[in-house]
């Protein structure tokens, strides 16, 4: 059971990296430069599947967060440790390849549009839920109080998205109601390819972050038993 | 002691809020401790923000754009400070214990704790509000009735996610550093909401006007009180 577990995390880690190099070929090789923007539109391959995986990972975390606080189970804390983790990572992510797209773009790096707006603020509060878990003495109190912000945090993704049209920003958006093909056919496969290698990438990290959760976990209760007898 | 907890029937739950709330009153109105402290505190950030922005500055840019944004500032800031308060005060004497210990619902002490809040932050806002409107110099009296509705509603909200994570910030030990980062962030849609409205309010729109971000302002405050009555136990056992 162990070995197929630790098995098929290779495989997935495996895939993820091979799929990684695949993406990046297809993203500047095999895609055409676009004719407006230039080479600088390239980010987008990476920049909107690591903004959907984010999300994804918030969705993980509200699962994993209301399953531990039912459930009790340690397993699903971990899971919550490493969603957080990761949702925090590719919104760095985002944050990072926004700006640089941006500044071409729009001839600035920043501007506090909704959508930009409401990312920065999950990445904070994202921030605070792993903050939470720091300040925690007691680790069963930590992964409480981290499940109960968790929830609330993945609250914000919906509003989030409703507050595009709330707000009427000038983020652009290339997928939508009433947008008959946005993109070249190559454009498309490259993109399709690099969603699939990103969200590969997060699940295996998924897991490992996971099992590492375990781990320490299991050392922390053998370092207790050691101190206790 | 047996039967079923006083609180297991919705009129059980709401008395037990209802005492705790008035607990929490009471001992705020025999000290004033919270509300001196909440007031004084927004009387600085008020006259720090008269520093920040001379008189030329809020004549040219208009008080219906400066003000909103003073204002929510200085509900949050003061806010912090009570809500951090609401818990500090049980946790030092350790009577949380003994509050978590009676036989009622959790939400109930979560509801009470949050009427005795709201009720601390509505009043401040009585006094902090015509003073905005003394200091940046807009008419208030005109504005009176709009004015109200939309700083009572969001503020609901305010004090529902700022109980919850009073809460959480008090049970790992730690202050208002902890709240302010977990809060500002929290309710940032609620701040835009409450910044937008109030803008309208000065800029004399009505109250039909804004109801698409009154409705929202009420979306939001029911899913804060929904979520924080079905999380408030998991923060307050030991």
């Amino acid at each position: 059971m162990g070995t197929i577990r630790s098995m098929s995390l290779w495989v997935v880690l495996g895939a993820a990296i091979a799929l990684i190099f695949a993406a990046i070929y297809m993203t500047f090789l095999y895609a055409p430069t676009e004719s407006m923007m230039g080479p600088v539109q390239k980010i987008f391959y990476f920049h909107v599947p690591s903004a959907m995986v984010a999300y994804l990972s918030v969705f993980v975390l509200l699962g994993s967060s209301m399953a531990y606080l039912w459930t009790r189970r340690r397993v699903f804390d971990y899971v919550a440790v490493a969603a957080t983790e990761l949702a925090l990572l590719f919104c760095t992510v985002v944050l990072i390849t926004g700006p640089i797209w941006a500044k071409p773009a729009w001839g600035v790096w920043w501007t506090w549009e909704a959508r930009l707006t409401t990312t920065l603020v999950l990445w904070l509060i994202l921030a605070a839920c792993l903050m939470v878990r720091g300040y925690a003495t007691e680790r069963d109190a930590g992964a409480r109080m981290a499940a109960v912000l968790g929830i609330v945090a993945a609250l914000d993704v919906p509003i989030n998205y409703l507050a595009v049209h709330w707000w009427r920003g000038q983020h652009p958006q290339v997928f939508g109601p009433g947008k008959k093909d946005p993109l070249a056919p190559e454009m498309m496969h490259a993109f399709l390819l690099c969603m699939v290698a990103i969200l590969t990438l997060y699940l295996a990290l998924l897991f490992l972050r996971s099992r590492l959760a375990a781990a320490e976990d299991r050392a922390q209760s053998l370092m207790d038993r050691m101190r206790d007898s | 002691m047996t039967g079923p907890p006083a609180s297991s029937s919705l009129p059980g739950f709401f008395r037990a809020s209802w005492l705790v709330a008035a607990k929490d009153l009471r001992m705020e109105w025999r000290t004033y401790e919270r509300l001196a402290s909440m007031a004084l505190f927004s009387l600085v950030v008020l006259v720090i923000f008269n520093f920040a922005f001379d008189l030329v500055t809020v004549q040219r840019i208009g008080a219906e754009k400066l003000v909103p944004g003073v204002l929510w500032i200085t509900f949050a800031f003061s806010g912090i400070i009570g809500f951090t308060r609401s818990f500090q005060l049980e946790h030092r004497r350790d009577s949380l214990v003994a509050l978590v210990l009676a036989p009622t619902d959790r939400g109930a002490i979560f509801l009470g704790k949050t009427i005795a809040n709201l009720a601390t932050v509505w009043l401040l806002q009585l006094l902090i509000v015509p003073l905005c409107a003394v200091f940046f110099n807009f008419d208030l009296v005109s504005v009176a009735f709009p004015m109200t509705v939309v700083v009572g509603l969001h503020t609901i909200g305010l004090a529902e996610l700022g109980t919850l994570f009073a809460a959480i910030a008090t049970r790992l030990g730690r202050g208002e550093a902890l709240l302010a980062t977990l809060l500002l962030p929290g309710s940032t849609p609620l701040f835009l909401s409450a910044v937008k409205c109030t803008e309208g309010v000065l800029k004399h729109q009505s109250l039909g006007d804004l109801s698409h971000w009154l409705y929202v302002a009420t979306g939001l405050n029911l899913l804060y009180l929904l979520v924080a009555l079905m999380t408030f136990e998991y923060v307050l056992e030991d």
